[in-house]
């Protein structure tokens, strides 16, 4: 009997995190934990069916019949019809790690972590907390068009926190790294000893007055708008279900000609894909192209749905046992030819923003928040006070369009992003940028 | 399997507690009105923790099989954590138990015609105002989480969940409704599919507002956003004792408004995640955090309670099926003297963008508004295109003049519509 499947694909992914958590000088935890969960996605009649398992129910590559049943059983309620187009499926080779954590043992580990620690501790800082996390694993996919591939990833890093107290003020400076590069807890002393610095400086900062500015963008922050701002309303399942205002734009200006942003998921950097989570060729993409919209970030399904001029497949990701759905990897503003004193010098008056604590969008109505972890006042072309507690917000297309210049010191910060309840591991970066007239969010008022 | 686990376990650690979860959940994901994805999962975990000579080790997996690796992995895990004062597992449950069920709904069907209905009602809902269904969901499911310790605890209870969730657009105006809980005669997808349509559709053509000093009024969805990013750490003992809290000496303080009540019921049918124990197994009691304003009590697990010489408030949470227990709130409720809410002129803000990047020391926020409205004649009247709120969340509840008797239960928190004075609001104007 042959059953009416379209197409099915299974991903199974085995590992193990290791976690350390040190709390002011106490080892709190230290420990390894064991994952094997198994995704079955159908393409029924109509739409998918998705049946989540553990790992040991798949032997091998072959999908057992039951199973499949089950996932076809599953896609019966949908009503919605569904295509896909495959494209080519091609693993690239996962760079091989300077330092294996795994030849690293434990004990060793929290020796280097708690070192790492005491550099924190400065006079007013009143707790530091270091906490790592290593996530080694094995994916296996193999799917009904006969593509089957295995490899292998380990990602880690580690976070410290200083927290500072005085006369009843308390402020936060909090670092991270986060790589596919192997082993990077050593040699981390400086890291640590900037957290509790920005920490004790925060006390004294000023709280940041709330309104409409110039504003200079750290490439941290700067690499946080393009995800926010720009990457999660170019995922192509978004525009596909109408939740982004880059919905029918593409070819269309929608930004000032001064920036362009990409996503790379070849680079070996946090975000790094070998391959998508569909099987899928991973390539570069530009996603705005001197201030025009030039390409999507497309899944098997957003591509089918949006025509196959409209962007570049491989963009889908998903955790372990979880739906793949269309994720950025390594999202950027390509540098421009500005440098760091002239945009300073051009902004005039207004602010610098340094660090980010994180942001958040609502792509459909094209509204962006992220905050930084401190600022500095612009003034007559010179960073001056030091401000604490300082947010951006804006609406996309607006925004865009008002990048004045884009600097020539590109970096980019490791980091997670979250959507539909699923983590993915991400890179963000940019140059220094200057916006023009941005909207700061503050407690004060002139 | 538990037996020959704890039997694995004797000699090797002191005590030894295992939490497994298992169960099925169904789902159906819509794109643009149409049902695109239909799921089926059959989920389990484990979690072991040991404690040897004060050396606490925790090892999980999301399969019970591989309990032997688990067993070890915390073991040796212990053996690097520092020693801590350990006063022991609990070793009965206490008699609090009932045969109400707080977290069991026997109506609840995990089953493809409950699914549909579920999906049915909110398009039905969702026709009421002119916007289009860009994404929603719908999910049922069952299980069993059962906790146990070499001391001679075994509880096992069931659990049900259903969940909805829709969002909709009209132009650039989105709307978006959810609702969840263990009980299936709490749903109505209706009404989350009306909800959501009439922020879309109300929400079109926004004004500018103003820079300035406004009263607001923050629904159960934005006050819950911003108490988790700021209120909730601070009232963690464990935070409180590691120098992470704003509130560490202000026990016996007035923190807020006199009329403000914070405590955590977790007995309360409305919760989502009800139970007669903690994640540890103690027994749960009501905890008044804020009474009168005044700050009472912080949170605490047995770790951090025998660490620094308190008393477990029975907080110990787990997330997921069997996540490791850290402190935590059942059903966090907030009170405060009733009220009408919905003041002239003040701006209802329905939903924030970016809570989570507040300042979780210092209580400072500046958050992106979503389906802010004015209010005129006691109603959400004219929208308002995008503005941020900049304050903080301590202060924030020292202005709270008055708050509606109807709540919502959002996440672990049961909350009112809040109208608060004096709050900055940073338009594009």
């Amino acid at each position: 009997m042959s059953l009416p499947y379209r197409y099915y694909d299974v991903r199974r992914v085995t590992g193990e995190v290791t976690q350390i958590d040190i709390d002011n000088g106490v080892i709190e935890a230290a420990g390894t934990s064991f994952t094997d969960l198994a995704l079955i996605r159908v393409l029924g009649p109509v739409g998918w069916g998705v049946l989540s398992v553990n790992g040991d129910r798949i032997p091998g590559d072959t999908l057992p019949l039951s199973l499949l049943k089950e996932a076809l059983l599953a896609a019966k309620i949908t009503n919605g019809a569904i295509s896909i187009i495959e494209g080519k499926c091609r693993v690239l080779s996962v760079p091989k790690p300077k330092e294996d954590p795994r030849d690293t043992d434990l004990g060793e580990k929290t020796e280097i972590l708690l070192e790492m620690e005491r550099h924190a501790k400065l006079p007013d800082i009143v707790n530091t907390r270091v906490n790592y996390v290593e996530r080694t694993g094995t994916v296996t996919f193999f799917n009904s068009s006969d593509n089957r591939f295995t490899y292998d990833i380990c990602r880690c890093g580690f976070g410290i926190l200083a927290v500072a107290s005085r006369n009843g003020v308390t402020q936060i400076g909090y670092e991270r790294r986060h790589t596919i590069d192997g082993l990077n807890i050593r040699h981390q002393q400086d890291l640590a000893l900037q957290a509790g610095t920005i920490a004790r400086d925060l006390l004294e900062a000023q709280p940041a007055k709330g309104g409409i500015a110039h504003a200079v963008l750290d490439p941290e922050l700067a690499g946080v708008f393009a995800h926010e701002a720009v990457g999660h309303a170019a995922e192509g399942d978004l525009v596909q279900e109408g939740s982004s205002v880059f919905a029918g734009r593409i070819g269309e200006r929608v930004g000032s000609p001064v920036i362009s942003i990409t996503d790379d998921p070849t680079l070996h950097n946090f975000g790094f894909c070998p391959v998508d989570d569909e099987g899928r060729e991973t390539k570069r993409t530009g996603i705005i192209r001197s201030g025009v919209l030039s390409a999507y970030l497309h899944s098997m399904e957003s591509m089918a749905a949006l025509g196959e001029d409209t962007g570049i497949l491989g963009h889908a990701r998903g955790m372990a046992g979880e739906v793949p759905i269309v994720r950025m990897s390594n999202t950027f503003i390509e540098n421009g030819d500005a440098d760091y004193d002239e945009i300073i010098r051009e902004c005039r008056n207004g602010i610098l923003l340094k660090g980010s604590r994180g942001g958040q969008v609502d792509p459909g109505r094209g509204v962006f928040q992220f905050n930084a972890e401190y600022g500095y006042l612009i003034q007559d072309g010179e960073c001056t006070t030091m401000v604490r507690d300082v947010s951006l917000s804006g609406d996309i297309l607006g925004t865009l369009h008002q990048v004045m210049l884009c600097g020539n010191d590109q970096k980019l910060h490791a980091g997670f992003c979250g959507k539909n309840g699923q983590t993915a591991a991400v890179s963000d970066g940019a140059p220094h940028i200057l916006l023009k007239d941005a909207v700061i969010g503050g407690s004060s008022l002139d | 399997m538990i037996e020959d686990l704890f039997a694995e376990a004797a000699g090797k650690a002191d005590e030894v507690e295992v939490c497994i979860g298992e169960g099925q959940e169904i789902r159906a994901d819509m794109r643009r009105g149409e049902i695109t994805i239909g799921s089926a999962s059959r989920f389990s975990g484990i979690m072991i923790r040991t404690v040897n000579d004060g050396r606490i080790g925790i090892s999980s997996s999301d399969s019970p099989k591989r309990w032997k690796e688990c067993l070890y992995a915390a073991i040796a895990g212990g053996n690097l954590a520092d020693k801590q004062n350990w006063e022991g597992l609990p070793k009965d449950a206490g008699t609090l138990r009932s045969n109400t069920r707080l977290a069991f709904d026997p109506d609840l069907n995990v089953s493809s015609d409950c699914l549909k209905n579920l999906i049915s009602g909110m398009i039905t809902g969702s026709k009421e105002h002119d916007a289009a269904i860009t994404s929603a969901h719908a999910s049922l499911s069952s299980g069993t989480v059962t906790l146990a310790n070499s001391g001679g605890l075994f509880l096992t209870e069931p659990t049900t969940h259903v969940s909805t969730s829709i969002e909709m657009i009209q132009g650039q105006s989105t709307g978006y409704e959810h609702d969840a809980s263990w009980e299936l005669r709490r749903i109505d997808p209706i009404a989350v599919g009306k909800t959501a349509s009439w922020y879309a559709s109300a929400g079109e053509r926004g004004v500018e507002l103003d820079t300035g000093t406004y009263d607001i009024v923050l629904s159960p969805d934005a006050l819950s956003q911003l108490l988790d990013a700021v209120l909730v750490p601070a009232l963690s003992g464990r935070n409180v004792h590691a120098g992470r809290s704003a509130l560490a000496d202000r026990i016996g303080d007035q923190i807020c408004g006199e009329k403000i009540q914070l405590y955590d019921d977790p007995l309360d049918p409305r919760g989502s995640a009800n139970g007669y124990w903690d994640g540890e197994g103690v027994p749960v009691r009501r905890i008044d955090l804020i009474r009168d304003g005044i700050l009472q009590q912080f949170a605490y697990d047995l770790r951090t309670a025998y660490r620094y010489g308190k008393e477990t408030t029975a907080s110990a949470v787990r997330t997921g099926m069997a996540g490791s227990p850290g402190i935590g709130f059942h059903n966090l409720i907030l009170n405060g003297p009733a009220g009408s809410v919905y003041k002239e002129d003040a701006v209802f803000i329905r939903d924030v963008v970016g809570a989570h990047t507040a300042n979780p020391m210092s209580g400072d926020f500046s958050v992106e508004l979503s389906s802010p409205f004015f209010i005129r004649d006691g109603e959400l009247s004219q929208p308002i295109r995008s503005a941020m709120l900049s304050g903080n969340v301590f202060s924030l509840l020292n202005q709270v003049l008055c708050v509606s008797k109807e709540t919502r239960t959002r996440g672990n928190m049961i909350l009112p519509t809040v109208l608060i004075a004096d709050q900055t609001l940073i338009g594009k104007a």
